[in-house]
């Protein structure tokens, strides 16, 4: 290994001797990339970090004004931040099942099943995925209207007692973690059924050759296979579950009840968008951006230590 | 035509040189030439009859005053102002806007809205003459009017008929104080097995105006100056007076974000929210249940302070002849017609009130709809919802919502939480100075 690099570098140093000046070429190629990278994702977020500092309302008309770390002040004092925080980590918790135990169960259960009942049992998993967030949202409202809501009849008709789905603060934020789960069990299903179609039929038929049996197969070959896919599902859990939660936090709920159902993502919304104070807004990104930063670097290193590569 | 104009402007000018540096131009007395003006509204942006009868009052606008062209430019009521603001930056001045209320300070210092006495004079004191007064008071900013009062409603106690009398209650003689209707709500509660009151306070559909409401009825205010009083006696008595009927079982355990489909689906006995929502519930009523509508509740025998949500409409042209076409538009979108068309199609409140009584406007249609006299009603006694002042207005706003929704909905002492949100939002108001 280390020889192949010594050879190349040995290649391309004469290379660069010989012409000794700077080539633009490459850069010329690179351009084009880094331009967006910087202006879509770089400079918005020193924007952001400055922002962070002045109290804004965003008006053009009105002009920024130093603050020093007060944002910061007020965001730790206050309590809704800590509220948010917490919340944001339940949704995490609670989204681990649906994005990632279940749809792992769910590939590997169905690669066994046969021609079309298994394109069958599929599509009818992944057809959440395609209803729109906000239709999904409106009508989940409806099923669990207490009221009159279907999914409240049946318990009613089984002879428990109504549940408050949506106003009960001890329960709402289990509902939105639901919806949201719901919509990606598909997603993620999709993903792994792909990645367990791709594990090369020889292993597991060498392995039953030895007498390897059902439980040991998945345990032994097929889940190690899956690991890259289910380490970065899991990573997309933790990076992005609580934000795709946003749409059913405003569509149904504003963060309540009592703000039992607020998280991190909706709160920057809340302040930027809501009550327009882009500094405070700005502020809790600063520091979303650098809990979840820290995180996904853990993130990237145990996906490196754990993940199984079949080259 | 053109040198009278340049006269009167040299004349004009020469008066104001010597008075201050006035900015703005006059506008120009009459439109000689085609001209377009946008009309950014809200209403177009909701469907149904509120889009059509603004549209067509539009239509009938431009087949009058056929030199003047209206460019209508929809937006939601929550994000107008953005919009407004949007297209002020890329530089599409907007002629004419409606606002609600709570932005009217903003529009005023920073979207540059003209003020109506500088630039329309005494044709403003004509047209204005027959309006109501506390309606026009509510678009002004320092004793000068930048927003013109358009489309009102004021909190209205909607009420289910049929489970009234299922109740054993009267719906000739709907509850009239707080106490009556906890009596009625557990009454309802308990023959019918419906839900007996909500108040469309709480939540994110906005009810600040219905909470502001129930406040300054008991004599409370949210806020004295710059010192917020939310937490302080009567403000804070009138919430635990919504505590206990949430601990009675009168307060309808419902999901704050679809109130109104519980009481259009008829699961609901008194609805305490905007009037503007009658004709909706109208029409789900209809054939299934009966839609009866009173004043607000009052405490005792003190007077109720029904708050006003609604809009204003915002002159922001900078173009003298544009300035006529806008202010043409205003007039006659605040014209005995309109309020005609606005009260009997849309359901907002006539703020003319002499064309109730006149059967070439409202007569025959007030006679016909007498749902809306508790609301007319209320007009009397119109009291203005407070806005926040300062940089953090809206931050304070929320924090005093959420700690009024954890008073009434929540298990801790009611007044303790008030204190403890007043406490916290008390440094993001401004200081006195």
């Amino acid at each position: 290994m280390t020889d192949v690099l010594h050879q190349a570098e040995a290649v391309a140093a004469p290379r660069v001797a010989r012409t000794g000046r700077f080539t633009i070429a490459p850069w010329l190629y690179l351009a084009p990339a880094l331009i967006i990278l910087f202006v879509w994702i770089y400079l918005p977020l020193i924007q952001a970090g400055q922002l962070s500092f002045y109290q804004w309302n965003m008006l053009p008309t009105s002009t920024p004004r130093f603050v020093g770390l007060d944002n910061y002040r007020n965001l730790l004092t206050l309590p809704e931040m800590g509220i948010a925080v917490r919340n944001t980590v339940w949704y995490i918790v609670g989204l681990f099942p649906l994005s990632v135990i279940i749809p792992v169960a769910v590939a590997i259960l169905t690669q066994e099943l046969s021609g079309p009942l298994r394109n069958l049992y599929r599509s009818l998993i992944f057809v959440p995925m395609i209803v729109a967030p906000i239709v999904a949202a409106i009508l989940w409202r409806w099923l669990l209207n207490e009221d009159y809501g279907l999914v409240n009849q049946v318990i009613a008709g089984l002879g428990f007692s109504k549940v408050g789905f949506l106003q009960d603060p001890k329960i709402a934020l289990w509902t939105l973690v639901w919806m949201t789960g719901w919509k990606l069990i598909g997603f993620s299903t999709l993903l792994l059924s792909a990645a367990n179609s791709t594990i090369n039929p020889a292993y597991t038929e060498a392995a039953r050759m030895d007498g390897a049996s059902r439980w040991q197969i998945i345990r032994d070959i097929r889940l190690p296979l899956l690991a890259p896919t289910i380490l970065l599902l899991s990573m997309m859990t933790i990076l992005f579950g609580a934000q795709w939660s946003f749409v059913y936090i405003n569509a149904l709920t504003g963060g309540g009840p009592l703000q039992s159902t607020t998280n991190i993502f909706y709160l920057m919304w809340e302040y930027g968008f809501q009550t327009l104070s882009a500094g405070w807004s700005a502020a809790a990104g600063m520091l979303t951006f650098t809990a979840f930063g820290a995180i996904a670097l853990v993130c990237l290193w145990l996906m490196k230590r754990l993940a199984v590569y079949d080259d | 035509m053109l040198r009278r104009t340049l006269l009167k402007s040299i004349v004009a000018g020469g008066a104001l040189l010597s008075a201050t540096s006035f900015a703005s131009a006059q506008m120009v007395d009459e439109i000689t030439e085609p001209v377009t003006v946008s009309f950014y509204s809200y209403n177009l942006a909701s469907a149904g009859l509120k889009n059509e009868t603004t549209q067509e009052m539009l239509n009938e606008f431009m087949r009058q005053n056929p030199m003047i062209k209206v460019e209508p430019i929809a937006a939601p009521s929550n994000e107008i102002l953005s919009r407004v603001q949007a297209d002020i930056v890329a530089g599409q001045q907007p002629d004419v806007a409606q606002l609600v209320f709570r932005d009217l300070i903003y529009a005023a210092r920073d979207l540059g809205a003209e003020p109506l006495e500088d630039f329309a004079g005494d044709e403003y004191a004509a047209h204005t003459e027959g309006m109501v007064e506390n309606g026009l008071d509510l678009g002004k900013v320092d004793g000068k009017t930048y927003g013109l009062a358009y489309t009102f409603s004021t909190p209205v106690m909607l009420y289910n008929a049929d489970l009234f009398r299922k109740a054993g209650l009267d719906p000739d003689n709907p509850p009239k104080t707080w106490d009556e209707v906890k009596e009625a709500a557990l009454a309802i509660k308990e023959k019918t097995g419906k839900h007996g009151f909500f108040p469309g306070a709480f939540g994110p559909i906005d009810g600040t105006f219905v909470y502001q409401a129930i406040v300054m009825s008991n004599g409370g205010k949210v806020r004295e100056g710059n010192k917020l009083t939310f937490a302080d006696a009567p403000a804070a008595e009138a919430v635990e007076m919504l505590r206990d009927l949430k601990d009675s079982g009168a307060y309808a355990d419902i999901d704050v974000a679809s109130h109104m489909d519980t009481f259009a689906a008829g699961d609901l006995g008194m609805f305490l929210f905007t009037s503007a929502i009658q004709d909706t519930m109208l029409k789900a009523a209809d054939g299934k249940w009966e839609l009866r509508v009173a004043a607000m509740p009052s405490f005792g025998d003190k007077p109720t302070a029904p708050t006003n949500s609604g809009s204003a409409l915002f002159v922001l042209s900078k173009d003298p002849v544009k300035q006529r076409a806008a202010w043409e538009l205003m007039k006659f979108l605040t014209s005995k017609y309109a309020y005609t068309q606005i009260t009997s199609k849309i359901g907002y409140l006539p703020l003319r009130l002499d064309i109730v009584d006149d059967p070439e406007y409202l007569k025959d249609w007030v006679d016909a709809h007498p749902l809306i006299k508790p609301n007319l009603k209320q007009l009397e006694n119109l009291t203005a919802n407070v806005a926040f002042p300062g940089p953090n207005y809206r931050q304070v706003e929320n924090m005093m919502k959420n700690a009024a929704a954890e008073a009434v909905l929540g298990d801790g002492d009611p007044v303790e939480a008030l204190r403890a949100a007043q406490e916290r939002a008390q440094p993001l108001m401004p200081g006195d100075s």
